[in-house]
C-alpha cells in the first residue's frame, strides 16, 4: 500500500489535529495518522484545557462547540501537611463569562472532536496507524512507514506531533536518544465518580462552574505535585512526579497517590467517590532546556514531541502550546508548498513563528522554573512552614503571644532555615 | 477509595496484543544496580524477584506512559515501541 499526500501529520492529538485542520482548510491533501482506534484513545492529561487562542478564529464560539465538562471559575493553591491544609482560593465572576479561561475536558471526547473538525475540513484521518519509521531520501524526510500492511505514506512535509517520546523526531535525528530523568515527570490520574450535586456543594459551584486545585506537599518528599479538578459529575485527582526524584526515594506513584487520598482534608473532599478509570502518561516538564531540533529537511516537530510544556506549579500548560504550534507548523507547510521548497531553511520559518508567538516566548520566560522547582524544600518544608505559621496565628491556648515577626522568624529557622529562605525567594522571583 | 493495581483491568480497558510492544532482555536487568522500572512504572508491569534474581515484565496492563523507556539506564529493551494500531490501552473517559 503506497499513498502520496501534500503533508503527513503523525499524531491526532491537539497539535496534530490543529496542524491538519490548518492545512486542510487551505486545500492541502493531508493525512492525519492516529495509532489508537480513535483520536484521544491513548491521550491523557491532568484535566484543565486553557483557552485555545490559536483556534479562536476557526471556532469563534469554541465553548458552544467543543465537548467540555465544566469551565473553571475557581483556582486554588493548597499546601498540605499530614494533618493540615493551607488553601489560597481565587474565585472570579470574570471567569464566569465566555470566552472562558479554562475548561475541564476528557481527552477521548475532546481529541476526537478536534480531529473530526480536521476531517470536516478535508483531512484524511487514518486510525490504527502506528508509525514504524521515517523514509529518508537524499538526506530528506519524504514519508513514513506504518506498522501494518507494509504501508508507505509519502509527502514532501511531515509534522511530528506524536507525543512526548516522539520516535518520529528521534528517527529523523531531531531529538537526543536519551531523556534525562530530571526532565520527565510521570503523571498518574484517578478519575473519581461523584454526583454533580455533591461536587457543587463541596466545592461551592453552581451550574457548569468548575474548580481547579494545585496541591503542594504530601508527596513523601518526592519532587512533584498533585491536582484536583472538577468534571461535570466526576473528579480528576492526579500527581505529576519527577522521575529522578521518584527513583531516589524508591517510591511508587500509586502508593503516593493512595497515601494522599487518606490525608484528612483530602479524604473529606473525596468522600464517597468511586474509582472509574486509572491512567498515566509522561510529562515533558524540562521545558525549554529539553526541546529537540524543531525543524529538519521535510519535517517539523510540534506539541509534546517538541517538549512544549510549561509547569510552574500554579499553571500546567501544554494543550494550548500544542495547538498553537500545530497551527504554526501547518501555516509553514502551506508556505512551503507555495514556494515548493521543503528544505530545512524553508521550514525554519516555523521556528521564527514560534519565537514571535507566546509558545517560545513563554517557554523562554519560564526556562529557569524547572531549575527552581528542583528544590526539595518546596515539597515538604514549605508546606510545613506555612501550616505551622497558620497554626500559630489561629491557636488560642492561654499562652502569651510572640510578635508576628519573632514568631515568623522562629518558624522559618525551625523548618526551612533563614538563609535557604532568602535564596529560595530570590530564585523563585527570578523563575516566575 | 484506593487504587489497587490488582484490579486495574476493572478500571481501565485494554485490547491486548499477543505480540508485545516492549521486549526486555532480562539478563541485562540482572546486572542493573537501580531497577527504577520496578517502582516508577505506574502500572507495576515490572517485578524483580530477589529470590530468583529474575525480572518479570508483563505488557498486558501497560498504560503506554513511557516511564520505563526513560528510567532504564541500561537500555535493556530489545524492542520498545507503541503497540500496533488499535491495540493496547483504551481510555474511555479520563
Amino acid at each position: 500500500m503506497k499513498h502520496t499526500y501534500d503533508a503527513i501529520v503523525v499524531g491526532a492529538g491537539p497539535a496534530g489535529s490543529a496542524a491538519a485542520l490548518t492545512m486542510a482548510r487551505d486545500g492541502l491533501k493531508v493525512a492525519l495518522l492516529e495509532r489508537g482506534n480513535f483520536p484521544g484513545e491513548k491521550n491523557m492529561f491532568g484535566g484543565v484545557l486553557h483557552r485555545l487562542t490559536a483556534l479562536e478564529d476557526v471556532f469563534p464560539d469554541f465553548w458552544d462547540q467543543a465537548p467540555w465538562e465544566r469551565h473553571i471559575v475557581q483556582k486554588n493553591l493548597s499546601f498540605l501537611t499530614e494533618g493540615a491544609t493551607f488553601n489560597v482560593s481565587y474565585d472570579s465572576e470574570e471567569a464566569n463569562t465566555p470566552p472562558y479561561n479554562g475548561y475541564t475536558i476528557f481527552r477521548p471526547k475532546f481529541d476526537r472532536w478536534l480531529a473530526s473538525e480536521a476531517v470536516k475540513a478535508g483531512a484524511t484521518l487514518l486510525t490504527c496507524s502506528t508509525v514504524d519509521d521515517v523514509i529518508r531520501e537524499n538526506g530528506k524526510i519524504v514519508g513514513v512507514t506504518l506498522l501494518r500492511d507494509n504501508a508507505e505514506l509519502r509527502a514532501p512535509v511531515i509534522i511530528a506531533a506524536d507525543g512526548v517520546l516522539s520516535f518520529v523526531a528521534k528517527k529523523a535525528g531531531l531529538r537526543r536518544a536519551k531523556f534525562k530523568t530530571s526532565n520527565q515527570g510521570v503523571c498518574i490520574k484517578a478519575l473519581i465518580d461523584m454526583p454533580k450535586e455533591v461536587i457543587d456543594d463541596r466545592f461551592g459551584l453552581v451550574r457548569e462552574q468548575g474548580a481547579s486545585r494545585e496541591i503542594v506537599g504530601c508527596t513523601a518528599g518526592v519532587r512533584g505535585g498533585t491536582f484536583l479538578y472538577t468534571n461535570y459529575d466526576s473528579l480528576s485527582l492526579g500527581m505529576v512526579l519527577e522521575l529522578e526524584s521518584l527513583n531516589e526515594h524508591g517510591k511508587t506513584p500509586y502508593d503516593l497517590l493512595n497515601a494522599l487520598m487518606q490525608q484528612p482534608q483530602m479524604a473529606k473532599l473525596l468522600k464517597g467517590g468511586r474509582l472509574l478509570e486509572y491512567s498515566a502518561h509522561l510529562v515533558p516538564k524540562g521545558g525549554y532546556e529539553m526541546m529537540p531540533e524543531l525543524v529538519g529537511d521535510g519535517i517539523m516537530v510540534a506539541g509534546d514531541a517538541a517538549a512544549f510544556c510549561i509547569i510552574t506549579g500554579l499553571n500546567l500548560e501544554g494543550i494550548n502550546l500544542a495547538a498553537q504550534s500545530g497551527v504554526l507548523a501547518g501555516k509553514t507547510a502551506i508556505e512551503a508548498h507555495q514556494q515548493n521548497d521543503f528544505s530545512k531553511s524553508s521550514l525554519s520559518g516555523y521556528r521564527k513563528k514560534l519565537e514571535d508567538s507566546f509558545v517560545l516566548q513563554d517557554l523562554k520566560l519560564y526556562r529557569r522554573t524547572p531549575h527552581m522547582l528542583h528544590n526539595n524544600r518546596i515539597y515538604s518544608q514549605y508546606p510545613e512552614l506555612v501550616c505551622n505559621v497558620m497554626d500559630e496565628i489561629y491557636r488560642i491556648d492561654g499562652k502569651p503571644k510572640e510578635t508576628m515577626t519573632k514568631m515568623l522568624l522562629s518558624k522559618v529557622k525551625e523548618t526551612v532555615g533563614l538563609k535557604n529562605m532568602l535564596s529560595d525567594v530570590y530564585s523563585g522571583w527570578r523563575a516566575l | 477509595m484506593i487504587i489497587n493495581l490488582d484490579e486495574i483491568f476493572d478500571y481501565t480497558s485494554f485490547n491486548i496484543d499477543r505480540d508485545p510492544h516492549i521486549i526486555l532482555d532480562e539478563n541485562i536487568c540482572k546486572e542493573c544496580d537501580q531497577r527504577a522500572c520496578t517502582n516508577s512504572c505506574p502500572a507495576r508491569c515490572y517485578t524483580w524477584s530477589e529470590e530468583e534474581q529474575k525480572m518479570t515484565f508483563v505488557h498486558d496492563g501497560c498504560l503506554e506512559c513511557g516511564t520505563c523507556y526513560v528510567v532504564c539506564h541500561k537500555d535493556a529493551f530489545t524492542r520498545w515501541r507503541y503497540p500496533r494500531g488499535g491495540f493496547g490501552v483504551s481510555y474511555r473517559m479520563t
